[in-house]
């Protein structure tokens, strides 16, 4: 049963709790700049008319995940449960992920400059306490509602009837995010107006190269296959028709590049 | 071997083959390493601190072949020029050789193949085939490197892609050029000019025959 998080913004205080209790279980340390989630404000309209948007923001666990396709050392991969674990004793911070993720979520860490050693960061869907039953730090730390955790059906209905409420008063651009974005994400949001008032992509597209990746990569075995193919063929069959060749030059006694 | 052979002729200075076995070191060093990253079965070598190592290898491979182009161009710049000019000139024989080539590398059958300069075509190819990859294998490669997070992912992604081409494109190139060095039957002589600088002069008749006049003209 797929796992999910919603995440309701039109609750959202933006007091900070989820962000801070999540820095405390993912141990972080005072002055470290990593992000497991953050918190972010986005202001919308002209003065009179202004608004705050808030938003929790942090990796959405797609199921078409191209952090997950582009890892190198399978540190990145969904649980059975659907979401998107990243295994820090697995990467090597090569960073391809933070490149490649269409909301550009995960934050490398480079401690070496030269060698390129490092370490990726995204939230972890709290996979240790909700293996164990729990729900996810953030939901348990949001003292107004705004973050539910619990099973993905379930919050879809319950995302769907809330933005239904929020139109029924007057909030027309409500709207669900993440239903079918990306074959489903496994966070999902109430947003009172468009994604991208959010800083969020309307549309948010799984990157082309990944795919083409996986072409070239059988074009690089070919291209290796065949040549190594060619070689071992060129090998006996020119050895055969060289030595036949020199063979005979040396029975005529005029056999050239040998001394 | 020895040099003062009336026989031999120097076809390589020390410095070209000093380039050249030093570009070798770096390359082998980016092969490797640039394929645990590039091929599923051996992404086993890149993972955690382990992948590291692997990572730092290929900045060391990229620092070697810098350090091969650079002494190349400090102590030998016209040894340099005068092989980039030959590697960018491509005339109507070149295209003959071609056409030539299979019946030799296959059958000994060599009556096709028109006279050749100090590097025949398939040589020529070979460094001409490095030398551009090289150029796209550290455009891309300083991107990925020194880029990430300040360029746009989009140019990152595609750097990645064409990173992955040019290597498979010089690849496909070096397997050959190794197989020519070491196995093929026929081509011991070239060997020897890379190591030791030097040719028969039998041999450079019969196969740089354009390269032998210009070296002893009529």
């Amino acid at each position: 049963m797929a796992k999910a998080m919603l995440i309701d913004t039109s609750m959202c205080l933006f007091c900070n709790a989820c962000s801070v209790e999540c820095k405390q279980q993912n141990k972080v340390p005072v002055g470290k700049n990593v992000f497991y989630t953050q918190m972010q404000i986005h202001e919308e309209g002209k003065f009179p008319k202004v608004r705050q948007l808030f938003i929790k923001r942090a990796c959405n666990h797609c199921t078409e995940a191209a952090c997950v396709d582009v890892c190198p050392t399978g540190a990145l991969y969904h649980h059975a449960d659907g979401y998107v674990v990243l295994d820090q004793n697995r990467c090597n911070g090569c960073g391809y992920c933070s490149q490649f993720c269409p909301f550009q979520i995960p934050m490398l860490e480079i401690k070496d400059a030269f060698t390129g050693a490092g370490k990726s960061y995204k939230c972890t869907f709290c996979a240790d306490r909700v293996g164990q039953g729990y729900e996810t730090t953030c939901s348990a730390a949001c003292p107004f509602g705004a973050i539910t955790f619990g099973d993905r059906e379930n919050l879809l209905a319950k995302g769907k009837d809330r933005v239904k409420a929020l139109q029924g008063r007057g909030v027309k651009d409500a709207r669900l995010y993440g239903e079918k974005e990306l074959g489903g994400l496994n966070v999902l949001y109430v947003l009172e107006g468009k994604a991208s008032l959010y800083g969020l992509p309307d549309v948010p597209r799984y990157p082309v190269i990944p795919k083409v990746r996986d072409v070239v990569r059988g074009l690089g075995y070919a291209a290796v296959g065949a040549t190594v193919i060619g070689a071992g063929l060129n090998w006996v069959i020119a050895r055969r028709n060289i030595r036949a060749e020199e063979g005979l030059e040396e029975e005529e006694g005029k056999s050239h590049e040998k001394k | 071997m020895r040099k003062n052979d009336k026989e031999l002729v120097t076809v390589f200075s020390f410095v070209q083959r000093l380039v050249h076995w030093v570009n070798f070191l770096g390359f082998m060093l980016l092969l490797f390493t640039g394929a645990f990253l590039f091929a599923p079965p051996l992404q086993g070598m890149v993972v955690g601190p382990a992948g590291w190592l692997s990572r730092a290898g290929h900045r060391w491979g990229v620092i070697i072949v810098a350090a091969a182009v650079l002494i190349y161009l400090l102590f030998n710049p016209k040894g340099m020029l005068r092989s980039m000019k030959e590697i960018f000139t491509w005339r109507k024989t070149d295209w003959k050789w071609l056409r030539a080539a299979p019946r030799y590398y296959f059958y000994g059958e060599e009556s096709g193949m028109p006279p050749q300069g100090r590097f025949n075509t398939g040589q020529k190819s070979f460094y001409l085939v490095y030398v551009l990859t090289l150029i796209v294998l550290a455009a891309t490669g300083l991107i990925m490197w020194l880029g990430k997070g300040s360029v746009s992912p989009a140019l990152f992604q595609w750097s990645v892609l064409l990173h992955d081409l040019a290597a498979i494109a010089i690849t496909a190139f070096f397997l050959i050029h190794l197989y020519l060095a070491t196995f093929h039957p026929a081509m011991r002589a070239a060997m020897d000019a890379m190591r030791f600088g030097f040719l028969p002069k039998k041999y450079l008749r019969h196969h740089h025959a354009r390269y032998y006049d210009e070296l002893f003209p009529k």
